[in-house]
């Protein structure tokens, strides 16, 4: 069953190893240069007071100068996509295509059970495709150390993923991509067996992968584990964004990014709260009748000596790989639910 | 001996529509069977449900003894050759054979090589490229070498040219002389399934009218003509499959196990192909509908 799974899979498998030659020698070629930009930033040795600021500079330049920037958003974007092209191409295809061609009689009929067959298929495929995800995850997490590095000096950029909490950022670095590439090839191999057609499965296995990754970074990740909150001076916060308020208007909104003594920290929620601690979004009357020549930074400084204060929800950065293992576990369950399904279908004669 | 095949009650259904309903038959080893009805009569569900491709909605059915694709040791009993003639077009001949060799136990290479040898086939040649006809010869290679003890042959000779499919059926019978192999073999060719099958089951709507050794269907089925009367008046014992009515004459095809004696009629021996055509026709409406209960 072995040969037969390899010799079916053997074009699929040098495309995987084409992909994987093409994207190593167009990051072995430009990852040297990014090092020595780096060395040439002065960031390996600043002075720690004016690291976070020279780190976001560099970051700034490179976005300027487009080539680096282009290759990082390229390099996240192939890291996110590959579980979704090998579910769609090698997954969906896998019964589906088989029952298509009518081959599926002929595999089926050896003296070989289905249970075997499919088990030989997913465990070559499913594997490979999770192979594949983490090798090109590893390279890229080879090639963007220096990006990291300077992020780890405290940089802010709206251009690089500020944060390993930043959706693409976590979806494209450690343990997830395995998850992802798991799921991917089991969602495939499971429409495929519904849906019997290769091409309307590919479909909907794209459909499905694609509302999985936009559900899980925007309503079930911020909730795997419970957030920390934390109430602080509103004078402290480093980077805040101020929508209204100041001189012209009572409401106002203050969100922030980052969390003083939580680097890295990721924001789930962030707003102001009055002296007694209920939310709040009116300035008091002190702030709204100061002379319009004032600054944002003096109606800061007025809420905060009228007792406001900044409530954040947060995951502190220390769960960070608690948050990979919980997701990736989570996946690679799902994973594992639908391949189960697929023995349960293809045990109950599938035709 | 155990039965090649024994279904009881067996019915499949997709949705709402009965693909097959209610077959109840006992096919004994040792016969090439064939299945015979028309396009849509239930042939290809019986074949899949007999080797496991599909699980029966009601009923039971034995192969061999054996509940259709439970396991390896059943795969490895029954050998089946799908309509159609599925190959994977982008493996090789001699790829199809290493298939064969490396999923079953019992596979006989000398026997594969040397009908692929006499097929004229290049080893290295993509099945994809292959000719109807020479993609069934190797279908049927590939089903033969695993040295089944039932082949189960949907359609096999449907997309083949006369010269071609009476070089298919020759193979085939060479096959089971040298193998004491039992076969099923579905087709709507009669003439084909004349020169080929000692067994019978005729298929219609869904439902098995007849079933039984061709002699023995021959045998007991006779060809009535004589002046216009009434089907009823015939003796108890024989059945009218069909009739026909001119305004002075009856034609009327009968099972009767016994010789029919009433001097009014003239009887004559009557064709694979009448008997077929007439359950064929019986069935699908254009007949006398109302004997489809009292024939099975």
């Amino acid at each position: 069953m072995i040969w037969l799974t390899w010799r079916q899979f053997r074009a699929q498998a040098f495309t995987a190893v084409a992909a994987l030659a093409a994207f190593a020698i167009l990051l072995a070629a430009t990852g040297p240069h990014l090092v020595v930009l780096y060395a040439a930033s002065g960031l390996s040795g600043c002075h720690p007071a004016s690291c976070a600021g020279l780190a976001s500079r560099w970051l700034t330049g490179l976005y300027i100068g487009h080539t680096y920037f282009m290759l990082y958003e390229f390099s996240i974007a192939v890291i996110l996509l590959a579980p979704a092209v090998t579910g769609l191409f090698w997954g969906a295809p896998l019964i589906a295509g088989e029952l298509e061609t009518g081959t599926a009689a002929l595999a089926w009929n050896q003296s070989v059970t289905r249970t075997r067959w499919l088990a030989a298929k997913l465990a070559v495929g499913g594997l490979t495709a999770m192979a594949v995800t983490e090798g090109l995850n590893l390279m890229q997490a080879w090639w963007a150390a220096p990006i990291g590095r300077a992020v780890g000096l405290g940089a802010t950029s709206t251009f690089f993923a500020a944060s390993r909490f930043n959706s693409f950022a976590f979806a494209s670095h450690g343990i997830t991509p395995l998850g992802y590439a798991a799921f991917g090839y089991a969602l495939g191999v499971t429409a495929g067996a519904l849906i019997r057609r290769a091409v309307p499965a590919m479909a909907v296995t794209l459909a499905i992968f694609a509302a999985a990754q936009i559900a899980m970074p925007l309503w079930i990740r911020p909730n795997l584990l419970p957030a920390e909150h934390a109430v602080v001076p509103v004078t402290s916060l480093r980077t805040i964004t101020l929508q209204g308020g100041g001189p012209h208007s009572s409401q106002f909104h203050l969100g922030t990014e980052n969390l003083p003594g939580q680097p890295g920290a990721w924001i789930l929620s962030a707003g102001t709260v009055n002296a007694a601690g209920r939310a709040t979004s009116t300035a008091p009357a002190p702030c709204t009748t100061r002379p319009s020549e004032e600054s944002t930074h003096a109606f800061i400084e007025c809420l905060a000596s009228q007792g406001i204060r900044e409530s954040v929800a947060y995951q502190p950065a220390s769960r960070y790989w608690a948050f990979q293992w919980t997701e990736t576990g989570i996946y690679l369950a799902a994973a594992l639910a639908l391949s189960g399904y697929c023995f349960w279908r293809l045990g109950r004669r599938l035709t | 001996m155990t039965a090649a095949i024994t279904a009881e009650g067996l019915g499949k259904r997709y949705r709402s529509k009965w693909a097959l309903a209610d077959c109840t038959l006992s096919v004994p080893a040792g016969h090439v069977v064939g299945l015979v009805g028309p396009n849509g009569a239930g042939k290809t569900t019986l074949l899949g449900l007999a080797t496991g491709m599909l699980a029966p909605s009601t009923g039971t059915i034995e192969v061999l003894g054996g509940r259709p694709g439970s396991g390896r040791a059943q795969l490895a009993r029954v050998g089946y050759l799908a309509q159609g003639a599925p190959v994977y077009a982008g493996l090789s001949v001699a790829d199809h054979l290493r298939l064969g060799a490396r999923l079953n136990p019992g596979w006989d290479a000398g026997l594969a090589r040397s009908r692929v040898e006499r097929l004229d086939l290049d080893p290295r040649q993509k099945a994809g490229t292959l000719s109807g006809g020479q993609r069934a010869q190797l279908a049927l290679a590939l089903a033969v070498a695993k040295r089944p003890e039932l082949l189960v042959l949907d359609e096999p000779v449907a997309s083949l040219d006369p010269l071609a499919r009476r070089e298919f059926l020759q193979d085939l019978m060479e096959a089971t002389a040298d193998q004491d192999l039992s076969v099923v073999l579905s087709s709507h060719l009669i003439t084909d399934i004349e020169r080929v099958c000692d067994y019978l089951i005729v298929l219609a709507g869904s439902r098995v009218v007849a079933a039984g050794p061709s002699d023995e269907l021959l045998a007991t089925h006779r060809l009535l003509s004589g002046p216009r009367r009434d089907p009823g008046s015939l003796p108890g014992g024989v059945q009218v499959i069909s009739a026909s009515h001119t305004d002075v004459q009856s034609t009327l095809l009968v099972r009767s196990t016994g010789p029919v004696l009433d001097p009014v009629w003239i009887v004559s021996e009557i064709s694979l192909e009448d008997l077929v055509l007439a359950y064929m026709s019986q069935a699908t409406g254009r007949g006398r509908r109302n004997h489809l209960e009292v024939q099975r």
